[in-house]
């Protein structure tokens, strides 16, 4: 991934692109396993930075999160590399590297989120692991729903063409009724 | 003693009309914020926009463009997921298409839709607010645009309470946070960025998901018309003896199951914003079936089998709520 492309990703993720370089970095997308899996990670950390999630639990995520990030001197220092490669590279775009930066920042926090919601990933750094304990781990895990809590294959076929069927009578978020079924079991 | 029997009913009406009363006026409804929500319904249908949000269950995160064209032919909308699995999903107005990879090709599964909410959708919608408090919440900025919360509360614990915020300009909503009866957000959609008013191409609505090694399958769909699956409407043998109060009866189809050809009957009830569908499929083979409730993000389920029938329940509702009207479904030959 280069610092052009995980700029752009971070831009989408702040919701400032348009025109050519929305097609752009979803031209990307479709053909980058890896910036599909750089934008998650942008995308949590920016939920997680902002405080949005289901209740108290992500509250103390964040909380720990920062915590553990405050020991983290590795990223301290990639973060002041960042900064000056990129006003080099990019001195009539600064907003945008602020908002790069804002990402460095969290990089840590997102290897860490990362390994919770997807253990196989392996470009999280092992060292971020040892900084949150067990608990929030296993309380991360309980919550993930994005399937059918059931055993047969044949039974979660029948609950989703049920859904599908039912996706027409929703009305209050009209708008994204289909997203649970585009996303059914992406996670897993 | 006939006598004495006609005045307990009475008196027992009037003590349900109370009742009723009572809770109509325990909900309360801003008139813009009723307003708002109706423009915002009309808005889904009629703009053309093309943009990207995120939908986050639990601890997990998906990110999704949309593409939505609205023009005297109908609606065409089309979803591509932008990260884990690669699917995409076409909708028309009669036809949903769901594109998804399987080894190494690609599966496109065609579904006749049911017809949506009835024409009478916005009287729904204010009818809804007896059972939600409507607040008009503060102004914010989502997705670059300016935008106003809606805050919906459920009088009870059967539903779901939601927090929306719309395009001040536009009306579309731009972010829906559901939220369950503790208050915390079981589910959230958000753009995180979008452009309205655009010229949708035809291009940009075909399904662009091919690989170097995936071949093309189309699956053979098997489907009714719009004119069989009314035909059988009306003709239910199946009752639902409880409901959530303010959930009526708001469309009723037979649909044939596209795998075995099982006749599938769909139920709809709805209060005018949160909505369940009861569906019952005559067993024809050993098959599996659930049995107690399921959950997915927001959506519960609740299963069983009666009188040689699955009986499913599904809605975005607690899953109290679906399980508690499915264990209230009877066989009508059997009363």
């Amino acid at each position: 991934m280069t610092t052009d492309q995980n700029i752009l990703l971070s831009a989408l993720v702040d919701g400032e692109l348009q025109g050519e370089e929305l097609d752009q970095v979803l031209q990307l997308l479709a053909t980058s396993a890896q910036a599909k899996i750089q934008l998650e990670r942008y995308q949590l950390s920016s939920d997680v930075l902002h405080g949005y999630g289901s209740g108290n639990q992500q509250q103390d995520l964040t909380t720990r999160l920062s915590a553990a990030l405050a020991d983290e001197v590795q990223y301290t220092k990639t973060l002041e590399r960042k900064e000056t490669s990129q006003l080099i590279s990019f001195p009539q775009q600064f907003w945008k590297q602020t908002a790069g930066l804002a990402i460095a920042a969290s990089v840590g926090a997102l290897a860490v989120v990362g390994v919770m919601t997807q253990p196989q990933n392996q470009l999280v750094p092992m060292a971020s692991i040892a900084a949150i304990d067990d608990s929030v781990e296993t309380m991360m895990v309980a919550q993930a729903s994005d399937r059918w809590t059931v055993d047969e294959q044949e039974v979660e076929e029948r609950l989703n063409t049920y859904l599908l069927d039912h996706n027409e009578y929703t009305s209050a978020s009209g708008v994204f009724s289909y997203a649970r079924v585009v996303s059914y079991g992406s996670g897993q | 003693m006939v006598r004495g029997n006609k005045l307990m009913r009475a008196l027992f009406q009037i003590f349900l009309s109370l009742c009723l009363l009572l809770s109509s006026m325990h909900a309360y409804a801003d008139e813009k914020a009723i307003k708002l929500l109706e423009r915002t319904t009309a808005a889904a249908k009629q703009l053309n926009y093309d943009g990207v949000f995120g939908f986050q269950a639990g601890d997990k995160l998906q990110t999704v463009r949309i593409i939505h064209r609205a023009d005297v032919q109908g609606e065409v909308e089309r979803l591509i997921s932008l990260n884990g699995i690669e699917r995409e999903l076409i909708r028309t107005n009669d036809m949903v298409t769901c594109i998804y990879p399987e080894g190494e090709s690609v599966q496109a599964d065609r579904r006749p839709l049911g017809r949506g909410f009835p024409g009478d959708l916005l009287s729904r919608l204010t009818a809804a607010s007896a059972y939600y408090d409507l607040t008009l919440g503060k102004q914010s900025r989502v997705a670059g645009y300016q935008a106003q919360e809606l805050v919906i509360k459920p009088i009870d614990n059967y539903r779901y309470g939601y927090r929306l915020w719309i395009a001040k300009e536009s009306d579309l909503l731009l972010q829906s946070n559901l939220i369950s009866d503790r208050g915390s957000v079981l589910e959230k959609f958000s753009f995180s960025s979008v452009k309205m008013g655009l010229d949708i191409t035809e291009q940009s609505l075909t399904p662009q998901m091919k690989g170097n090694e995936m071949a093309w399958h189309r699956a053979k769909a098997r489907m009714k018309s719009h004119r069989e699956i009314s035909a059988h409407a009306g003709t239910s043998i199946w009752k639902v003896v409880w409901l959530p109060e303010g959930f009526s009866l708001i469309k009723q189809q037979n649909r044939l199951k596209a795998k075995n050809g099982a006749p599938v009957e769909q139920r709809v009830y709805s209060d005018g914003l949160s909505s369940i569908s009861v569906f019952i499929e005559k067993i024809r083979a050993r098959h599996g079936h659930l049995h107690g409730g399921s959950t997915m993000g927001a959506v519960n389920v609740f299963g069983t089998i009666m009188d040689a029938h699955f009986v499913t329940v599904v809605g975005e509702v607690p899953a109290r709520t679906v399980e508690k009207i499915g264990r209230s479904i009877s066989h009508r030959d059997s009363e």
